[in-house]
């Protein structure tokens, strides 16, 4: 395979953000991934952060920042630009977002009946960021569609506290339109299905005649759309009469799928390469350098040789290290040195609160280069000193490492082609 | 490391307790995307396997596994290495064994017998798959679509012209294996694309090499396709006993179908149980002719004296190509060429995956999965493209059938580029 300036390991936001503004940068870049990645399971928002006495995502990634070798400590100038050039990005490909680092963090409901705080949603989950007034919240689900219960989340929303919530909270199961005969009903089929205008139409019609009287904003399990998504948001709220939005529900996540969507075609029509199926199983070392990686193949290896490897597996959960059984944590494709709390110390008592052993991950200096590594740079959570989980900072965090990664390498190039 | 090591490899079942559920795999199938009638990879891979395996009888939820066309999307997708449509193309290999396999299956899986009756029949053979009525008989007889996509059959296989030409079929008396290499034809190029054939050994001549042609027969695909594993053991086994002595001495064995070198280099182990060292020596020797020029290329080995092709391709990698994990390699040489313009149709499948699009109860489906790839192709033709490329034979006449556009094997286009460039000088 030809020689390429970049090649990026991994297939999550941020090795799809890396490549794509790499690519975006001029650079030849190669994404080769294992399989597909979290995109596919997350609810498509983007969480910079949260934070005690934080009241938006920058106040929180500040917060956070202080926290000694938290990644934000080192990329407090990347957080705005990386997320400006997402968003830009993600609009670019037709996938449009609301709110802004500055936005108020506030509770939205969960497909559950829980909050969680957010303050930049797709454009589509974006009414459940607006304040409340007397609109009352409406859950609609769909028979036969198993994986959003209106009922039981209207049930736990009203039994919680939601300060500025709405005063009424209601559920209701709506019967779309040709779904009787099918055996396989999840979030993807529905969201084809909601692709077709004319089908699309009829659903929403069905739905609007069972919104009982008042003023209501119409929750939604997020399935409207996945091609034709913006337009049949926009249908949904002209003909419900009402401001809705989707509510992201069991994998598929149909929101991540526009995710992955949108900056996979960003990084094609930038002339970047990707491939996804195949590990990487060896590594061409030069000293302190990556000459080549090898990923698997149906026979031998697939080498590919680059001036700089960008590191974007993951951490613990993204399956990005491998835990010995003598308690000691490596990095799977370069082997390098995982910083992690004592083996005693890995986990909580209770599995939901907070894990020590996510704040597992590589140390690097201010550009993400690793130690053992020169042109190496790791992105997103296989950074070391975050729980992303309990700080919901993984999406800011792998957007900035990829706008810094990326920035770095773009000018290495640049200036490679000067000299 | 990965989960993908030997042991899985040799039984891919093995590698269903790696399943998270995470559903990525339904997420990619192309199939479950457009009906109803396949739950999904997930569904009928690792969550029915557990219920699959001796003692547990014929009555396995196993039945909507053969709705899986087999294009391996699935595999490739997980994030937690599990094999997954490998596990499903045993499974419907099991149902067959247990319940038996129809006629249709049988016949249209047999590309040996169809080469063998149809080439020296071709004027008639070709009439009946252009013929109207004959295709409407061919539905109600055999349930094989009338609009699903038949090459005509060529009027002298290539194997005939290579022997009238005095060609290599076994071992040098002069071992050179660095400048010799073993063409693997396939039943495409043998018995329905025969220019194809002489196209490649063309090409590689014009960069070195000596080309021998042995005994072979159809890699077995068509049969692992349809569950047919008995019939594939028995191609495979004749396939790996007439390549393994090249594959020793050190020969590269190349192939023009992606889909007969991926058979080789992978589904031989991972359906067939065919792992044995001579199974592994031929895996290890077997390359796809882009593949190879391509490796000639970063070696600085390849001739690129390409003349200007000034045209826009609609270029389509298909499933099989990408089971190979050797990326796009027919790209990285249109870009040798100066003038062409070859655009990745960016789909994942075309629907045909080998027999599936055939077969009147599926044809649907098949068209419905490569619907986008066909409007790609019909908007590139629009905008002045004559011709798409594709690199494996049943998604060329899958893709020139449902688009009307004509679509060729990349290796038609080097060729092309080659001997204008010799015409030139």
């Amino acid at each position: 395979m030809p020689r390429v300036d970049v090649a990026v390991i991994g297939a999550g936001l941020a090795g799809l953000t890396c490549a794509a503004e790499l690519a975006e940068r001029g650079a030849s870049v190669f994404l080769a991934a294992k399989g597909m990645a979290t995109t596919h399971w997350t609810h498509g928002g983007l969480d910079v952060g949260v934070a005690p006495d934080a009241s938006t995502p920058r106040e929180a990634a500040r917060r956070l920042a202080a926290i000694a070798g938290h990644p934000y400590a080192a990329l407090a100038d990347d957080l705005e630009p990386a997320v400006t050039g997402h968003l830009e990005r993600c609009a670019a490909a037709g996938l449009d977002y609301a709110g802004t680092l500055d936005a108020p963090l506030v509770p939205v409901p969960t497909a559950i009946g829980s909050l969680r705080p957010a303050a930049i949603l797709p454009l589509a989950q974006a009414a459940a960021l607006e304040p409340w007034g007397d609109d009352g919240l409406l859950l609609v689900g769909f028979r036969r569609y198993r994986d959003f219960w209106p009922a039981y989340a209207a049930r736990n929303l009203e039994a919680g506290e939601w300060s500025g919530g709405p005063r009424r909270i209601a559920g209701v199961e709506v019967t779309l339109p040709g779904l009787e005969g099918l055996r396989n009903l999840n979030g993807q089929s529905l969201a084809r299905l909601f692709d077709g205008a004319t089908w699309r139409t009829a659903a929403l019609r069905a739905i609007a005649a069972a919104i009982p009287a008042g003023t209501w904003r119409i929750g939604l399990p997020a399935v409207l759309g996945l091609l034709d998504h913006a337009q049949a948001h926009a249908d949904a709220e002209r003909i419900l009469g009402a401001r809705a939005f989707e509510i992201a529900s069991l994998p598929p996540s149909v929101p991540g799928l526009r995710l992955f969507e949108a900056l996979r075609g960003t990084i094609a029509r930038a002339g970047g390469r990707i491939q996804i199926g195949f590990d990487v199983v060896s590594v061409e070392r030069d000293g302190s350098r990556v000459a080549a990686i090898h990923t698997e193949a149906a026979s031998r290896t697939l080498r590919i040789a680059a001036d700089a490897f960008v590191l974007a597996t993951g951490g613990i959960a993204g399956t990005g290290f491998r835990a010995g059984h003598d308690g000691t944590i490596r990095e799977r494709v370069f082997g390098l040195a995982v910083t992690a709390p004592p083996r005693e110390r890995w986990l909580a008592e209770w599995p939901l609160e907070p894990q020590p052993l996510e704040e597992a991950g590589i140390r690097t200096d201010a550009n993400l280069v690793p130690a053992e590594l020169e042109n190496v740079r790791v992105i997103g959570t296989a950074l070391a000193g975050m729980r992303y989980l309990d700080q919901r900072c993984g999406d800011g965090v792998a957007l900035a490492s990829a706008h810094r990664a990326a920035a770095s390498l773009a000018d290495v190039a640049r200036a490679e082609v000067v000299a | 490391m990965t989960f993908r090591d030997a042991a899985v490899r040799d039984f891919p079942p093995f590698s269903t307790d790696a399943c998270i559920k995470c559903n990525v795999c339904n997420t990619a199938c192309p199939v479950a995307r457009v009906t109803d009638a396949f739950p999904g990879p997930k569904y009928v891979g690792p969550q029915a396997q557990r219920f699959r395996g001796p003692g547990i009888g014929s009555h396995a939820p196993d039945h909507t596994v053969d709705w899986c066309s087999g294009c391996g999307i699935c595999t490739r997708a997980c994030p937690a290495g599990v094999l997954i449509a490998e596990t499903n193309s045993r499974a419907r290999a099991t149902i067959v064994a247990e319940r038996g396999s129809s006629l249709r299956n049988r016949l249209i899986s047999d590309t040996d017998l169809l080469i063998r009756l149809g080439v020296p029949l071709a004027p008639l053979a070709n009439f009946g798959l252009r013929n109207r009525f004959a295709r409407w008989v061919g539905e109600k007889v055999l349930d094989v679509h009338r609009r699903g996509p038949l090459a005509p059959f060529a009027r002298r296989t290539f194997t005939a012209w290579w022997r009238r030409r005095g060609g290599a079929t076994t071992l040098p008396a002069t071992p050179d294996p660095a400048r010799t290499v073993v063409y693997f034809h396939g039943c495409a190029a043998n018995g329905f694309e025969p220019d194809l054939g002489r196209d490649a050994v063309e090409i590689l001549k014009r960069n070195g090499f000596t080309v021998i042609v042995p005994r072979q027969e159809c890699c077995g695909l068509p049969f692992i396709s349809n569950g047919l594993y008995d019939h594939a053991r028995r191609k495979a086994s004749t396939n790996l006993a007439s390549l393994v002595d090249f594959a020793r001495a050190g020969y590269r064995i190349v192939g023009t179908s992606t889909s007969c070198t991926h058979a080789i280099k992978a589904e031989y182990r991972e359906m067939l149980d065919l792992a044995d060292e001579d199974a592994r020596v031929v895996a290890d020797a077997t390359w796809d002719i882009c593949e190879l020029l391509l490796d000639l290329h970063d070696r600085g080995e390849l001739d690129t004296d390409f003349a200007a092709l000034d045209e826009p391709l609609p270029y389509h990698a298909p499933c099989q190509l990408r089971s190979h994990g050797i990326g796009t390699p027919a790209m990285d040489l249109f870009a040798l060429v100066p003038g062409l313009r070859a655009a990745d149709s960016e789909h994942d499948c075309c629907g045909a995956a080998g027999t599936y699009g055939l077969k009147v109860e599926r044809w649907q489906i098949a068209q419905d999965v490569g619907a986008p790839l066909f409007a790609k192709v019909r908007a590139a033709a629009a905008d002045g493209a004559t011709r798409a490329a594709c690199d494996s034979e049943t998604c060329r006449w899958q893709i020139e059938q449902s688009s009307g556009v004509p679509t060729v094997h990349p290796i038609t286009i080097l060729a092309e580029s080659y001997r204008a460039a010799s015409r030139a000088t």
